[in-house]
C-alpha cells in the first residue's frame, strides 16, 4: 500500500502536518476553523463554485487567492483564513448571494457568518422564494458521483443560467433515484411521491445515500468495484498466494499479470464505465467486453459482447493453468451462452487436466484431446462438445463427482488419488479459492449446506492472515455467525456487496470491524424503512436460522446433511502431492516443527505429507464438532429437536426427520 | 523482536516503521487496519509511525469479496 507523505503547512500561524493532496479546506476545517461554502458536500465531489471558501495563501514566496475547497495541499504554504483581503472578498459574495436569494435559509447563515445582513444588490433578478434554487451545483454532481448518470446539468448563462434535463424535458432515463433532491440544500427538488409506498422513505434514502456516498469517495480507494468489478481479487488472491492454481496445487503464479485487474481493464473492459446489474445501482460493478471477436465455436469470427470476466472466472483460468485473458474471454462468453456455470466447469476441468497429467486418463478416454493444463484450445472444444452433447464433453458436463465415479469403475482409476485432488463435496464443484493455510474457511467450504460455494462464510484473511480465530471456539462462533447473516440476504433478497465490498471511513474504529457494523445497520435501516419492522442482530440472526435449519433437514430429505457429507477433498486442506509440499517446503516445514511438533530434519517428502495430513484431518474434525454444537446440531450435524422447537419449526415432519438420522 | 497478529515474528531495526512492517510481510492488501499495541494507527501514519521493539502489532485484513 502506498501511503501519501506529509506536507508541512502553517495554518493561521500554526505549523501542521498534513497528507499531501489533503483539501485545503478539509485541514483547515479539521484545526476548528469556520470557513463559509455554499457548494460544499462533504460527500460530494469540491467544485469551487461559490468561492466563498476563497483563502489566502503563500506558496514559494508568491502570494494568492485559492477556492480551498477543491485546492488540493502538494507543496509546504502558509494559509491564512480571515485576513482582510479574504473577508472583503467573502462579504461582496455573501451580499450578492444575498441579493438574489433574501429568503433562502442557507444563504441567510452564509451572510450571517459573514457578517452580511442586507443586500445592495436586490433587483429584478431577485428571487424571494425560500426554496430557490441557489446553482451548488449539489444535484448535478450527486447525479454523476452516486447514481453515475447526467440526468441533471446547468443550462443557459449568465443570469438566465438553471438546472435542467436535456432540451428541459422529462428525461427517461431518471429512475427517481432521488439522489438530487437528498443533497439540495434548499428543498428547489423536492420528492413527490413513494414508490410502494414504504413505511418511512426518508430512512431508507438516509441509508442508501450513505452507501452512494461511500461508494463515489472511498470505491476509488478501497475496492475499486467501479472500475474494475470483482475482478480486482485476482491481483489480491495472487499476492496472499490463495489464487488457485492447476487445480487448487498452487496458490500464485508469475504469470497472473496476463489475467489481473490491471490487463482487464487496460486491454479488456472496453466500456471502462461503471455498469450496474441494475440501473441506478451505485456499486456497478458489473463489468463488459465489447467488440470481441471469437476464435472458436458456433458463433467464430464474430464480434460479441462478452459480460465479465469476473474474479471467479478469471480464477477459473489460473485454475486451469491458462494465463490468457483473450481464452478467459471466449471461456466467459460460451459458459455464459450455453448456460454453463463457470465455477464448475473451470474446477471440473482442472480436475480432468491433472488426472489426465497424471495418467489417470488418456486421449483414449478424451477422445483425443491434449488436456493438459493450460490448452486453452482443448479447453474451448470441451466446453462446446459439453454444450453439442457430444464426445468427452457428455461425461465432463456431468461433474467431478460423477467422473470419479466412471474412471473407478470403468478404468480402474485410484479412487483415492482421484478423492484427494476431486475438488467437490457434496457433488458441487469448489469455487475458486485455495483454502489450505485456512481451517476456518475449509469448514466454510466443506459445511455450506448447498455445497462448497464461498458466499456462506469467506474467512481466509479472517483466520490464515489475520489470526482472528485462534481456537475451534472463535472459528465455531464465525462459522456461526456469518452463514447466517449471508443466509439473511437471500431471505430479503438483497445484494451482498454493499455490506463490506465498501466500508465506511470509520469502520475500523468500531469494536467488531469485519462485521461492518455501520452497515449491518442500514440493512435493518432498509427493512424498517420499508416495512415497518425494527431489526437487531438476535432478530435477524433468528431469522435467519430458522431458513437455514429448515434447509438442512431439507438436505437430509435429498440424501445430504449429514457429517460424512461436510468433509472436502484433502486438496482443500494441504499438500496432497511431493510437487505441492515441495513448492511451499519452508512453510509446511516450519508448521511440522512449530505446531506439530515433529522435527522434520531427515524425513522423506511424503513421510511429511502423511503427519501434517494425520494433523490437519484431525483440526477439521475437530472443528466440524465444535461447530456443530454452537449451531445447535448434533455430532451427525443433524438439527437437534430442541433447536427446531427453539426456532418455531418444529413440525411434525421436520422432527421426524432429524429423530430418524441422529447422531 | 516484535509480533505480527500475535503469531509472527520479525526482528526489529531502530527506526522501524508500520510501512516497514507491511512490506516486510507483504500486506498490500487495501482494507486493513493497524493498531501498534493496542493503539489505531492511521494510514496516513503508517510511514511516520515508529514501532518500539517488543511491539504487539496486529494488521487486520478487514474481508470483502467472497
Amino acid at each position: 500500500m502506498i501511503m501519501a507523505d506529509k506536507i508541512s503547512i502553517v495554518i493561521n500561524g500554526k505549523p501542521r502536518e498534513i497528507p499531501e493532496g489533503t483539501f485545503l479546506l478539509d485541514a483547515v476545517r479539521k484545526e476548528g476553523i469556520t470557513v463559509p461554502t455554499l457548494c460544499h458536500h462533504k460527500d460530494l465531489m469540491p467544485s469551487g463554485t461559490c468561492r466563498l471558501c476563497i483563502c489566502e495563501i503563500e506558496v514559494r514566496g508568491k502570494k494568492k487567492l485559492v477556492t480551498a475547497c477543491n485546492y488540493p495541499v502538494r507543496e509546504p504554504l502558509e494559509v491564512w483564513t480571515d485576513s482582510e483581503t479574504v473577508t472583503r472578498h467573502r462579504r461582496i459574495l455573501a451580499e450578492m448571494y444575498l441579493g438574489r436569494w433574501p429568503n433562502v435559509r442557507a444563504v441567510r447563515e452564509i451572510a450571517g457568518l459573514c457578517g452580511v445582513s442586507e443586500s445592495r444588490f436586490k433587483g429584478r433578478y431577485t428571487e424571494e422564494d425560500p426554496q430557490s434554487c441557489i446553482l451548488c451545483g449539489h444535484c448535478v454532481r450527486a447525479c454523476r458521483e452516486f447514481a453515475l448518470e447526467r440526468i441533471l446539468d446547468f443550462a443557459g448563462r449568465g443570469i438566465h443560467r438553471h438546472i435542467a434535463m436535456p432540451f428541459n424535458e422529462v428525461d427517461p432515463h431518471c429512475i427517481g433515484c432521488t439522489s438530487c433532491a437528498y443533497v439540495c440544500p434548499t428543498g428547489a427538488i423536492q420528492i413527490v411521491d413513494d414508490l410502494n409506498q414504504p413505511v418511512d422513505p426518508q430512512m431508507i434514502r438516509d441509508h442508501g445515500m450513505k452507501v452512494n456516498a461511500e461508494m463515489a469517495n472511498l470505491d476509488p480507494v478501497q475496492c475499486r468495484m467501479r472500475e474494475v468489478g470483482t475482478a480486482n481479487i485476482v491481483d489480491v488472491m495472487n499476492q496472499y498466494d490463495l489464487l488457485p492454481v492447476k487445480n487448487y496445487k498452487y496458490g500464485s503464479h508469475p504469470e497472473v499479470w496476463k489475467i489481473d485487474s490491471k490487463m482487464l481493464k487496460a486491454k479488456y473492459f472496453t466500456q471502462n464505465m461503471p455498469d450496474g446489474c441494475w440501473k441506478g445501482c451505485s456499486m456497478a460493478c458489473a463489468k463488459t467486453i465489447d467488440d470481441f471477436e471469437l476464435r472458436t465455436g458456433p458463433y467464430k469470427g464474430q464480434k460479441v459482447c462478452v459480460d465479465g470476466p469476473e474474479y471467479e472466472t478469471a480464477a477459473g483460468g489460473s485454475n486451469m493453468g491458462c494465463f490468457d485473458a483473450d481464452f478467459i474471454a471466449e471461456f466467459n462468453f460460451y459458459c455464459d451462452t450455453y448456460g454453463i456455470d463457470t465455477i464448475s466447469a473451470a474446477t471440473t476441468i482442472a480436475f480432468v487436466m491433472e488426472c489426465f497429467e497424471n495418467g489417470v486418463i488418456d486421449t483414449g478416454v478424451t477422445g483425443g484431446l491434449e488436456l493438459n493444463f493450460g490448452s486453452g484450445d482443448e479447453v474451448l472444444e470441451l466446453l462446446h462438445q459439453m454444450a453439442r452433447g457430444e464426445g468427452f464433453g457428455v461425461d465432463v458436463g456431468q461433474g467431478i463427482r460423477w467422473l470419479k465415479d466412471k474412471w473407478e469403475n470403468e478404468y480402474g482409476a485410484d479412487r483415492k488419488f482421484m478423492d484427494d485432488i476431486g475438488m467437490e463435496t457434496k457433488g458441487l464443484e469448489v469455487s475458486e479459492y485455495v483454502t489450505k493455510e485456512s481451517l476456518a474457511q475449509q469448514c466454510g467450504y466443506g459445511m455450506a449446506i448447498k455445497g462448497p460455494q464461498h458466499d456462506e462464510a469467506w474467512l481466509i484473511f479472517m483466520d490464515m492472515v489475520n489470526n482472528e480465530l485462534p481456537t475451534y471456539e472463535h472459528k465455531a462462533e464465525a462459522l456461526h455467525y456469518f452463514p447466517l447473516w449471508r443466509t439473511w440476504f437471500g431471505l430479503y433478497g438483497l445484494c451482498k456487496l454493499c455490506w463490506n465490498d465498501v466500508v465506511p471511513a470509520d469502520n475500523k474504529m468500531t469494536s467488531e470491524p469485519q462485521k461492518v457494523p455501520d452497515h449491518v445497520n442500514n440493512y435493518f435501516k432498509f427493512v424498517e424503512g420499508m416495512t415497518g419492522i425494527k431489526l437487531d442482530e438476535q432478530k435477524m440472526l433468528d431469522q435467519s436460522a430458522r431458513v437455514y435449519n429448515l434447509q438442512r433437514v431439507m438436505s437430509r430429505m435429498l440424501g445430504y446433511g449429514t457429517r460424512r457429507d461436510d468433509y472436502m477433498p484433502y486438496r482443500a486442506l494441504g499438500p496432497v502431492t511431493a510437487e505441492e509440499y515441495e513448492s511451499r517446503q519452508d512453510r509446511y516445514d516450519k508448521q511440522l516443527r512449530e505446531i506439530v511438533g515433529v522435527d522434520p530434519e531427515g524425513r522423506s517428502t511424503s513421510e511429511k505429507i502423511k503427519i501434517l495430513r494425520d494433523y490437519r484431518e484431525d483440526q477439521y474434525d475437530k472443528t466440524v464438532s465444535v461447530v456443530y454444537r454452537r449451531r445447535g446440531w448434533d455430532d451427525n450435524g443433524v438439527p437437534t429437536v430442541e433447536r427446531l422447537k427453539e426456532l418455531g419449526i418444529d413440525l411434525p415432519e421436520l422432527v421426524a426427520i432429524v429423530e430418524k438420522n441422529r447422531g | 523482536m516484535i509480533t505480527v497478529n500475535n503469531r509472527d515474528e520479525l526482528s526489529w531495526h531502530d527506526g522501524m516503521t508500520v510501512q516497514d512492517i507491511l512490506d516486510v510481510m507483504g500486506y498490500t492488501y487495501v482494507l486493513i487496519m493497524v493498531t501498534v499495541n493496542g493503539v489505531l494507527v492511521h494510514s496516513e501514519d503508517y510511514s511516520g509511525t515508529k514501532v518500539p521493539d517488543e511491539a504487539d502489532v496486529r494488521v487486520i485484513h478487514i474481508m470483502h469479496g467472497g
